[in-house]
């Protein structure tokens, strides 16, 4: 729940208005906390610094900072609506002027990651600094399937991770998301995911992307897949939804070179027995093809069925579901949950199948040799290139559709 | 009506009349005056409640008219005023589609308000003007009221049932269940089959038949269940349990965010 909390100070009250920068940390092992701690000590003067942590830091432990105690959220391997209240209610009242939000696991950055997060916010223009991490091949993947497309073709955003753990945010763009959080005041929304890019490019804030190498991915705070994809793709559908007014207008894709960098290409993937990798998620999706598809019709057009029909019965060496497809498909059930079509824990139960099936492709696709990164990419341009469907559809919802 | 049933009871003019004595001629007599008097009352009692009926079409149609430019009326009110807007700042709450939007339901309430109280106020004028004119009284409301709550039992259940299906069954497939759809149809019928006694008992038809034969049915989809699970299927869920077992414990990328050897991850 989106809740303020009264924030008590552990340190003395000396108010030192202007102090910089506010770093905003998740509960984290000691010897993260030290690496952490260490890098941004030495990339930062200690007096402009501000330390923001649930966990119970000895002040006497590291005499040159400062410290204040922040709320206890439920958070762990992503931000929550209560985390951006928190922070913004916490910057306001040190007086910072840009925040850093580090997740759990962010010991595994170097100091150059926390030094050009934080930077760009305190030095530069940016309001939202993300960070673009290298992930494995196979690393990452609702993010390569469903947000980074969606979030690319809709909000023309370049940024990789639109649902990143470590966050450089001006004090402009704190308070917006604070706004933005409380939308997020229903009990059982205190776990869903807020999207910093779609509300600074709503908001017309500035956004760059940085390159920060390989990071440790915090785990879900809920390991199952059956729970956890419907709670950030039905957060995601219903941020699109709310903000469909502004991304119905056509807006060009940044250039890849400026503003905003093009990840680094992922290092090719290890040579892995990708038909003994995908062959659950194929046996899922074929399971569901002879018992969703009823559930299915409702959603997809006849078009993505015949697609879906012939998929089920290709082999696994042979397994390639069509990017075109795909982005159909994501668009389908992003109309069915704007009209309710179904209901909505039901539709976006009925995606994960479907979404596996695209993972086993993709996994396909790593193991013949190709750049992920590359299939990755047409994927996203998949999605651009039928924006327009999606556009059609939103406005005209019962135009026939083959 | 009453001269020409008079006229077919009585010999046509080249009929030869059967030879009838006193006691004949008094039994057509008393059987015409019987149909005359049966005939007059069916008659005066319809001739009684067609107001009623007048006024139960009339109420319904003047309440519906009402309540179709109330509807119009909130609706074009309540955009101009930008309710829908002023309430997701207010609440916070953006989750609406077009079609159910705060201004919608509340119109569609205001026009279905009015149509229920059409329905309220003919059915009780009918319900009056058959009261007064059946002999013994008797009224026709208490039922009807009865019949609008199967009706939404009905309709509930149907909803219910719908529903846990689909859940089941999307639940079961994600679980990678092979008889998803043989453990859907069953909880679907399950609670069918319990709509449908419901239904009938408040209806008040078959009184004990409807508790007896629903007993037998709901116990008998249950046996089935058991039996095909844990007798006829007991392969398939065997098999589906090790396989459910095997992917939790060795490469299961369904329910799980990674794979135990972390070389897909979800997140």
């Amino acid at each position: 729940m989106a809740t303020a909390y009264p924030i008590p100070e552990i340190t003395a009250p000396s108010a030192r208005p202007g102090a910089g920068l506010l770093v905003l940390l998740a509960a984290m092992t000691p010897e993260q906390l030290e690496s952490v701690l260490a890098n941004l000590t030495a990339s930062f003067p200690a007096e402009g610094l501000i330390i923001a942590s649930s966990d119970a830091l000895p002040a006497e432990s590291y005499p040159s900072l400062r410290i204040v105690a922040a709320p206890a959220t439920n958070a762990s391997w992503t931000h929550t609506a209560a985390d951006f209240v928190n922070v913004y209610q916490l910057a306001e009242k040190n007086g910072a002027r840009a925040i850093l939000m580090l997740s759990a696991e962010s010991g595994s950055l170097g100091s150059s990651a926390f030094r050009d997060l934080a930077n760009a916010v305190l030095t530069t223009s940016t309001d939202l600094a993300v960070p673009c991490y290298d992930l494995p091949p196979n690393a990452g993947l609702v993010n390569s399937a469903i947000l980074y497309p969606l979030t690319r073709a809709l909000f023309a955003s370049r940024v990789r991770f639109p649902l990143a753990v470590d966050l450089g945010l001006s004090l402009r763009m704190a308070e917006r998301l604070a706004v933005a959080a409380h939308r997020f005041n229903a009990p059982n929304q205190g776990e869903a995911p807020l999207w910093p890019v779609n509300e600074a490019t709503v908001a017309g804030f500035t956004i760059d992307q940085f390159d920060v190498g390989p990071r440790v991915q915090p785990p879900p705070t809920i390991p199952d897949l059956n729970t956890i994809l419907p709670l950030v793709t039905g957060a995601l559908f219903a941020d699109i939804d709310a903000k469909a007014a502004f991304w119905q207008r056509f807006r060009q894709l940044p250039h890849a070179g400026n503003p905003m960098p093009m990840p680094r290409p992922m290092p090719q993937a290890p040579s892995i027995d990708a038909a003994a990798e995908i062959a659950p998620m194929l046996q899922a999706f074929r399971l569901a093809y002879t018992n969703l598809h009823e559930i299915w019709s409702l959603v997809l057009p006849p078009n993505s069925l015949l697609g879906l029909k012939r998929l089920s019965a290709t082999d696994a060496a042979a397994f390639h579901m069509p990017e075109s497809l795909w982005a159909r498909i994501v668009f389908d059930f992003l109309l069915a949950y704007r009209l309710r079509t179904i209901n909505r824990g039901h539709l976006l139960g009925a995606l994960i199948p479907l979404y596996l099936a695209w993972v086993a492709s993709h996994i396909n696709v790593s193991a013949s040799g190709a750049n992920p990164e590359r299939h990755i990419e047409a994927v996203a341009a998949a999605f651009e290139a039928d924006k327009t469907y999606l556009v059609s559809r939103w406005r005209w919802p019962d135009r026939f559709n083959p | 009506m009453q001269t020409i049933l008079v006229m077919m009871l009585q010999p046509g003019p080249n009929q030869t009349l059967p030879p009838l004595d006193a006691g004949n001629s008094s039994i057509w007599r008393h059987m015409s005056d019987a149909l005359h008097q049966s005939i007059d009352r069916v008659l005066s009692v319809l001739i009684s409640i067609l107001p009623g009926i007048l006024a139960f079409m009339m109420a319904l149609a003047v309440f519906t008219l009402i309540g179709m430019a109330l509807s119009a009326l909130l609706r074009r009110g309540l955009t101009a005023a930008k309710f829908d807007d002023r309430l997701a700042r207010g609440s916070g709450n953006v989750d609406w589609a077009p079609s159910t939007s705060p201004t919608a339901l509340i119109a569609r309430a205001s026009f279905w308000a009015c149509v229920l109280l059409g329905l309220i106020i003919g059915v009780s004028a009918f319900d009056a003007a058959y009261a007064t004119a059946a002999t013994p009284p008797s009224s026709l409301l208490p039922y009807l009221t009865r019949v609008v709550g199967a009706a939404f039992l009905l309709i509930a259940g149907t909803l219910i049932a719908r529903f846990l299906a689909r859940s089941v069954l999307i639940g079961a497939v994600n679980t990678q269940l092979r008889y998803a759809r043989f453990l859907s149809l069953g909880i679907k019928w399950l609670v069918l089959v319990l709509t449908a006694a419901m239904v009938l008992d408040h209806l008040q038809i078959g009184g004990n038949v409807v508790e007896l034969a629903f007993g037998i049915l709901f116990g008998g989809i249950v046996l089935t269940l058991a039996l095909a699970i844990g007798l006829g299927s007991r392969d398939l869920v065997s098999r589906s349990l090790e396989s459910h077992a095997e992917h939790s414990s060795d490469s299961s990328a369904a329910p799980s965010t990674t794979s135990p050897d972390d070389s897909i991850r979800h997140f």
